[in-house]
């Protein structure tokens, strides 16, 4: 039989922040706190980022050229959290492009810093760009 | 006491934002790490990681301690901080680890990254 289950807010027995979720091959369970991202941000790229989709960001910093800084609402409980971040690769007169996580120095507790670049061309060896219309970035790890 | 609710749909209070269990667990990440792979190896913080294993040059093996039903999951990896032109190439998946390297773009060259970030979406065993 169907069922529904209207909360606001799940809190495991055991531990506050601990809840177990049964894997699909029904043989394993896996943590449903530590698998959920804690901040994932889809963003107009371009000169002006802004944040068009996202969740626990409170904004966006244009930090320069190619730089991002995306302030969280609720931080994260150390500096140790995982990120990606990927860009779209179009308007390209430069070369492939790729998104590193940067400048991990700034990896901040209450926000995440990434640069966007271009990748391997004869005339742009990873320089910093803001010719590109999408980007996104993501955090796992946990929360404070 | 250790409780257990079998349901299909949650939504809020208010009976809005609804989202079906099957997303929640097809839709969590599996495994995720940030690992300092520089120097003798060490995970910085990670999620159903068993270790890591130091290949070489910027050539990493984590394994998971609950493997994958197959190895037909989505991962993904980011390096930063080591190297202006970082990149992470993942290669040929196992249900129970990954191979990756983190290699400069510029030049394609294996290097240690100091911040190598991995996660994996996908279905369990």
């Amino acid at each position: 039989m169907a069922s529904q289950l209207k909360v606001d807010t799940i809190t495991g027995v055991t531990t506050a922040g601990s809840i177990a979720v049964t894997g699909e091959g029904n043989s394993t369970t896996t943590n449903l706190q530590q698998g959920l991202f804690k901040m994932w941000a889809d963003l107009s790229g371009g000169g002006t980022p802004a944040i068009d989709d996202s969740t626990n960001t409170s904004s966006v910093t244009d930090v320069g050229a190619g730089e991002r800084r995306i302030n969280l609402t609720n931080s994260m409980s150390s500096t140790n959290y995982m990120v990606i971040a990927g860009m779209i690769n179009d308007g390209n007169s430069g070369g492939a492009r790729g998104a590193a996580g940067h400048h991990l120095g700034t990896q901040a507790t209450g926000s995440v810093q990434y640069k966007t670049m271009y990748g391997s061309t004869a005339s742009s060896d990873g320089n910093l760009t803001d010719s590109h219309t999408q980007e996104g970035a993501g955090i796992a790890g946990d929360l404070a | 006491m250790a409780s257990e609710l079998r349901v299909n749909t949650l939504k809020d209070a208010s009976g809005n934002n609804s989202i079906g269990l099957s997303y929640v667990a097809e839709g969590t990440a599996k495994a995720w790490m940030s690992l300092n792979g520089t120097g003798t190896i060490a995970l910085r913080d990670s999620f159903n990681i068993s270790g890591v294993v130091d290949n070489g040059t910027g050539s990493y093996t984590p394994s998971y301690s609950s493997n994958f039903g197959n190895a037909n999951y989505s991962a993904s990896g980011a390096g930063g901080s080591s190297n202006s032109n970082a990149n992470v190439r993942l290669n040929t998946p196992a249900a129970g680890s990954q191979d990756l390297e983190t290699r400069a773009s510029n030049d394609g060259s294996n290097y240690d990254e100091a911040y190598t970030r991995f996660t994996a979406t996908g279905d369990l065993a």
